[in-house]
């Protein structure tokens, strides 16, 4: 298929050699920019949709070069150290704060990538990935940015690439829909079925991803996988997790993925200038067994973290 | 993640990952490998005295003669020791680390501090590499004298009474050692004066004539094991007969040395013998009582007769290799593909079930302690700088037979396990993958990786034997036994041969290493180092000693700036290949290889040592490099910086390096990693310089820009080598290890164009990316590095590390074995990996005392962590680390 040449997206990192997200080796495209805010989120470079300055205050060594190279102003210094206006980075192409700074204090997040660019780089790492392998696309939220995640799912599943997404659901019906014949894999994350407690979480209601999750395990023909980041004291009383086997059992689909809580994500929270709020509690290897149980006691295939038979 | 103790040492902290493979050796193995702990790196005088003492009796013999006899006085008055419960026995010398100084190879070193030669030596830039080498502070290494223990080299320890006997015998080889009549005679090498100023600045490391003269080679068992030792010596008599008085009579003197080398062999093997009964009659244990009259048995059958069963072959080709060391200063002779050459053995007891599986696992894991306690000795920047007290006795797995079908078998199953079970340096483990093994095999070996001890190490058959084949094949090579090669040494690409052993009226094709030591000639040259005097128009600017022709050149453009690295480096690469061939030359005149010759195929044939082409294949001499990834990076950063965006002029980049880009150097830091250095007050002038060399594209993440340049070097540089001659005139060809020496040269080098600062250890290994600057992840960094065809090398070296979590579990082995795969598929030469927690390291750095058993893998072998110089554990520390959460 011919490439639409103006066909890109924004990107914030292509990771090769994963291993725990989809079949094989495989190669992560992670897109930027989320339509939830979950406050245990582990990748927060990623929730903005716009390239952004990431700021390591370590390496900083206070000569303020980045403030008067700033045209727009968006640069200032408190008590703290330096501070961004990122509603006037969000317009940014030209990020002089990053060709000044000597540091590398102040490093770039996230890029403008053509799809033709990443099909590129797909095309080398297919060579390492060995039989079972492919991409996934995640981020962010992969399908916040249908086209271009689109021509990528095309042209690798039209080239024999095995395509994969994890996406969080909370996207329109019609951004999924037009994507289905080209995918192989999905990953469907579910945070909370209550939508209240769901807002309180990620800042939005459940009604969108719970429609779409139903729909998708009706006309999704590869392999939809649920996964469930388990917080301690938000989602794990045993009541919600039978819920979830309930729900689960009714769309058909018959596998889950739980995620512990980690809080590996938590220094780049300071790089982007968000305060991790350390509220929920790491889940501890029994309750994660018991959570186990209870689903697979229900018919429900449960997989913890990383072991996976896949 | 394991909680309670565990022998590597305890996790730090709840959140470090530890490795997740975990087993324990047998009972009696752990008790040998607890003797080693235990043990210090000891050195005695009893070799060395009866050496002296019987070469010094016989002035005026026929030099080969007088060498043999000198080397059976030495065996024959080595004190046996052998120590409760060991299956396998005998060692170096007395001690249980034991080894002994060879003055006759070098006696300055020994003499240094007693006498004023140090001075010379010093001068004479031998001695340079030493001052900057340190030693690892832990572990068995003497590093300190105390008591009646006198520390030599830092890792050494002698007796104090044993002192005045070192410096007696050094002086009796004064100005007769191989160095010594060496250094007399490469003087007259017209340009020998540029030869010590390049020693001096450290632009190459060491001679290798003297130092290290064999080794980096694999061994061949087949000759005792075929015809035992009275077999051997009666095949001598037999060929003195026909060719005493005929011409060519240096074959009457090679042959009548192996008689007496033999000689000697047999009595230490019987003397460990009588040893062995001795113990018998005063041991109260019943068990251990019988255990030492089974060893009497097996030693007293194997001092005359072929091997008859596996604990017989084992025990006789222990001994062989132990011979071997014993007669020069070695480091690298590797088993080569042992559970191939004892698999007849093997197989014929465990048909006839006269050994159990578990049982030749526990003589494996005893076999593997002995291994580790081999001691190389030799000084500090050799041992340090070079080895890392590493003795690289690689014994290799997998590969394909004589037919060229998988040579995979059981007993190397059973190897992998041992080398799980028992987890020690030594000896290291590599695996010659081909895409005929089997599926089994090669999830055992991934198994094996995931312990974290470092080994097996992945390399490519194919590339090696397309190497050997262009290299070897004018001296005669066929792809049949292209196939027979194993990898002497850290890495080194090595010949072999086919030999057909009988055993039990069963004819067998063998492997086994036909070839001299490879690794010696052009002994590490510093990339980073050459390029520094091409910036500064010849000059060592730490020393401010001019090491080239000053070349005056403005370098106006990238070309001249290349075409003068090229022309130092060429050099540089004269000057040393030829007084080398001088070294080598006063090495085989003065101390002949007489045990590893009669090992080596067609020695015996042809009635030649190895230092008169007796070998199968000579083409041995190479020309090494370290600091690739540094050099390549520096390229780009000039090239981008000065020439194509002039961000800066040459000028001001040597302003910068001057003044180390504002940065304290890490000798003041005390911290060789890149990322620990610390700014100076004028940090603020040179910031914008230093970031602009730190933004250059680097090797390892498929930029053409940078990609490019590396085809273009690897090119010229595996090319040009064959333009120059060894002593036995052939062509030399590359060699792309670092080994340690990527801390010692880093230490004497500035700050370098790709924003490294100075005095900080370069990249390790040719194809690892320098640390922390392959930023787009495995497949992007194999894509780079197999931009060029490694079998125009005899190897290149890729070390990865990779964080346990990636690797986890089932699917995790399986897919650590797909990453594997493509890379070897790409035809990447070699990988291996290092499978642990950043963290982890930290914290062994901390607190050695913890961490005795932590093993990593440095540049192609496996160390204990708390005997490696700080220089090399920054390096590790600093290491891009592939980690999946």
């Amino acid at each position: 298929m011919e490439i639409d040449k103006s066909t890109g997206g924004y990107i914030f990192d292509i990771q090769g050699f994963s291993v725990h997200d989809g079949p094989g080796c495989r190669t992560l495209i992670f897109l930027k920019g989320c339509s939830l805010r979950c406050s245990w989120c582990s990748n927060p470079e990623g929730i903005n949709f716009f390239p952004e300055p990431l700021y390591n205050a370590e390496k900083c060594i206070y000569d303020k070069l980045c403030v008067s190279a700033c045209k727009k102003n968006a640069i200032y210094t408190d008590e703290v150290g330096i501070r961004f206006r990122k509603e006037i980075c969000r317009d940014c192409s030209t990020f002089e704060c990053v060709k000044e700074c000597c540091t590398g204090a102040i490093r770039k997040c996230g890029y403008y990538i053509s799809a033709e660019q990443l099909l590129d780089k797909i095309k080398r790492d297919r060579q390492y990935w060995g039989g079972n392998g492919g991409i996934t696309l995640t981020g962010g939220e992969p399908l916040c940015q249908p086209e271009f995640a689109e021509t990528v799912l095309r042209n690798c599943f039209e080239t024999l690439i095995h395509t994969g997404i994890e996406t969080c659901g909370n996207v329109k019906w019609a951004s999924i829909e037009s994507l289905l014949d080209f995918i192989e894999w999905i990953f469907y994350d579910i945070k909370h079925l209550d939508s209240d407690k769901h807002k309180e979480a990620t800042s939005s209601g459940n009604e969108l991803i719970i429609e779409n999750a139903v729909r998708l395990a009706e006309k999704f023909k590869g392999r939809m996988i649920f996964r469930m980041p388990i917080v301690s004291g938000f989602n794990d009383d045993i009541e919600h997790i039978k819920n979830m086997c309930e729900f689960i059992k009714e769309t058909g689909r018959r596998e889950i993925n739980i995620l512990p809580l980690h809080r590996l994500g938590r220094e780049k929270y300071k790089l982007v200038g968000l305060k991790f709020k350390d509220e929920f509690k790491i889940p501890g290897k029994e309750e994660l067994l018991n959570i186990k149980n209870i689903f697979e006691s229900s018919g429900i295939k449960c997989f913890i973290g990383s072991d996976t038979p896949f | 993640m394991l909680k309670e103790y565990n022998y590597f040492g305890p996790a730090p902290d709840p959140e470090v990952s530890d490795r997740e493979t975990r087993k324990k050796p047998t009972k009696r193995a752990e008790f040998l490998r607890d003797l080693y702990f235990e043990a210090k790196s000891s050195t005695s005088m009893e070799f060395p005295y009866w050496y002296t003492r019987t070469w010094e009796e016989l002035d005026g013999e026929i030099p080969i003669i007088r060498r043999a006899e000198a080397l059976k006085s030495g065996f024959e008055h080595l004190t046996p020791v052998i120590y409760p419960k060991e299956l396998i026995v005998g060692g170096k010398a007395i001690y249980l680390r034991g080894s002994f100084p060879m003055p006759w190879l070098s006696e300055a070193f020994y003499l240094a501090s007693e006498d004023k030669l140090y001075k010379e030596a010093l001068e004479s830039g031998k001695l340079t590499a030493d001052t900057v080498t340190t030693m690892g502070q832990g572990g068995g290494n003497v590093t300190k004298s105390a008591g009646s223990v006198i520390s030599i080299a830092g890792k050494f320890g002698l007796r104090k009474e044993e002192l005045p006997v070192l410096i007696e015998i050094s002086k009796k080889w004064k100005d007769k050692s191989v160095d010594d009549i060496g250094h007399k005679y490469e003087q007259m090498v017209p340009d020998y004066k540029d030869k010590e100023e390049i020693m001096r600045s450290v632009i190459c490391m060491f001679d290798s004539g003297y130092t290290l003269p064999q080794g980096r080679e694999v061994i061949n068992y087949y000759y005792p094991l075929q015809w035992g030792i009275d077999g051997l010596i009666y095949i001598c008599e037999q060929e003195i007969n026909k060719v005493a008085g005929n011409p060519d009579m240096d074959r009457l003197y090679f042959y009548r040395s192996v008689i007496l080398v033999l000689t000697g062999i047999k009595n230490w093997i019987l003397n460990y013998s009588k040893e062995a009964k001795f113990l018998a009659t005063v041991e109260k244990d019943e068990k251990q009582k019988k255990e030492y009259e089974e060893i009497a048995r097996r030693l007293i059958n194997i001092s005359s007769r072929p091997p008859e069963n596996f604990h017989e072959a084992l025990q006789m080709i222990w001994l062989f290799h132990i011979a071997v060391l014993n007669e020069d200063a070695i480091s690298g002779l590797s088993p080569g593909r042992l559970g191939q050459i004892l698999y007849p053995y093997w197989k014929e007891d465990i048909d006839n079930k006269t050994i159990t599986k578990s049982e030749t696992l526990e003589l494996l894991e005893c076999l593997r302690v002995k291994f580790t306690e081999i001691d190389c000795f030799a000084s500090t920047g050799v041992v340090g700088g070079v080895l890392s007290g590493n003795t690289f006795n690689n014994l290799c797995l997998g590969g394909l037979k004589k037919d060229g079908i998988s040579a995979v078998n059981e007993l190397e199953m059973l190897i992998l396990e041992a080398g799980i079970t028992c987890g020690t340096p030594q000896p290291t483990l590599s695996i010659l993958y081909d895409e005929k093994l089997d599926e089994e095999f090669l999830l055992k070996g991934i198994e094996c990786t995931k312990t974290g001890t470092g080994y097996p190490a992945w390399v490519n058959n194919n590339v090696a034997m397309e190497f050997l084949l262009n290299n070897y094949g004018s001296e005669g090579m066929q792809p049949e036994e292209a196939r027979a090669w194993s990898i002497g040494g850290c890495l080194e690409t090595s010949p072999g041969s086919w030999m057909p052993l009988t055993y039990k009226n069963k004819l067998y094709y063998i492997p086994g290493g036909s070839a001299p030591a490879t690794s010696v000639g052009v002994h590490f040259l510093s990339l980073p180092k050459i390029l520094e005097t091409v910036l500064f128009n010849g000059l060592d600017m730490r020393t401010n000693e001019r090491v080239f022709p000053s070349h005056n050149l403005k370098l106006e453009n990238y070309n001249e700036l290349w075409n003068t690295f090229k022309d130092y480096f060429t050099r540089a690469v004269d000057v040393l290949a030829r007084t080398n061939n001088i070294q080598h030359d006063a090495w085989r005149k003065i101390s002949h290889s007489i045990v590893n010759s009669l090992l080596k195929p067609d020695c015996l044939e042809k009635g030649r040592d190895i230092g008169q082409m007796g070998s199968r294949y000579n083409r041995t001499f190479n020309v090494e490099s370290c600091g690739t990834a540094n050099l390549i990076n520096s390229l780009s950063s000039l090239k981008k910086n000065v020439y194509e965006e002039k961000n800066f002029t040459i000028d001001e980049f040597r302003d910068a390096v001057l003044n180390n880009f504002g940065y304290r150097t890490a000798l003041e830091t005390g911290s060789y990693s890149l990322i620990d250095q610390i700014p100076s007050e004028k940090f603020d002038k040179y910031k914008r310089i230093h970031k602009y060399c730190l933004e250059a594209p680097k090797y390892g993440n498929d930029d053409t820009f940078v990609d490019s340049i590396l085809k273009e070097w690897e090119d010229w540089f595996c090319g040009m080598c064959s333009n120059f001659k060894s002593l036995y005139d052939m062509p030399l060809y590359a060699c792309q290890i670092s080994v340690s020496t990527h801390g010692p040269m880093g230490a004497v080098t500035l700050a370098t164009p790709d924003g490294r600062l100075c005095g900080t250890t370069f990249a390790d290994a040719s194809m690892s990316a320098y640390p922390g600057t392959d930023k787009n992840g495995p497949y992007a960094l194999f894509t780079s590095a197999t931009c060029w065809n490694h079998s125009l090398s005899q190897n290149s070296q890729m070390n990865v590390k990779i964080h346990p979590s990636a690797v986890k579990g089932r699917e995790g082995s399986r897919k650590f074995l797909e990453l594997i795969r493509a890379y070897l598929r790409k035809g990447g030469f070699h990988l291996q990996f290092n499978i642990v927690d950043s963290r982890m390291l930290k914290q062994a750095q901390k607190e050695p005392e913890k961490y005795r058993g932590l093993m990593v893998r440095v540049a192609g072998f496996t160390q204990y962590w708390v005997e490696l110089g700080k220089q090399i554990q920054d390096e590790v520390i600093a290491r891009t680390e592939y980690e999946e959460v």
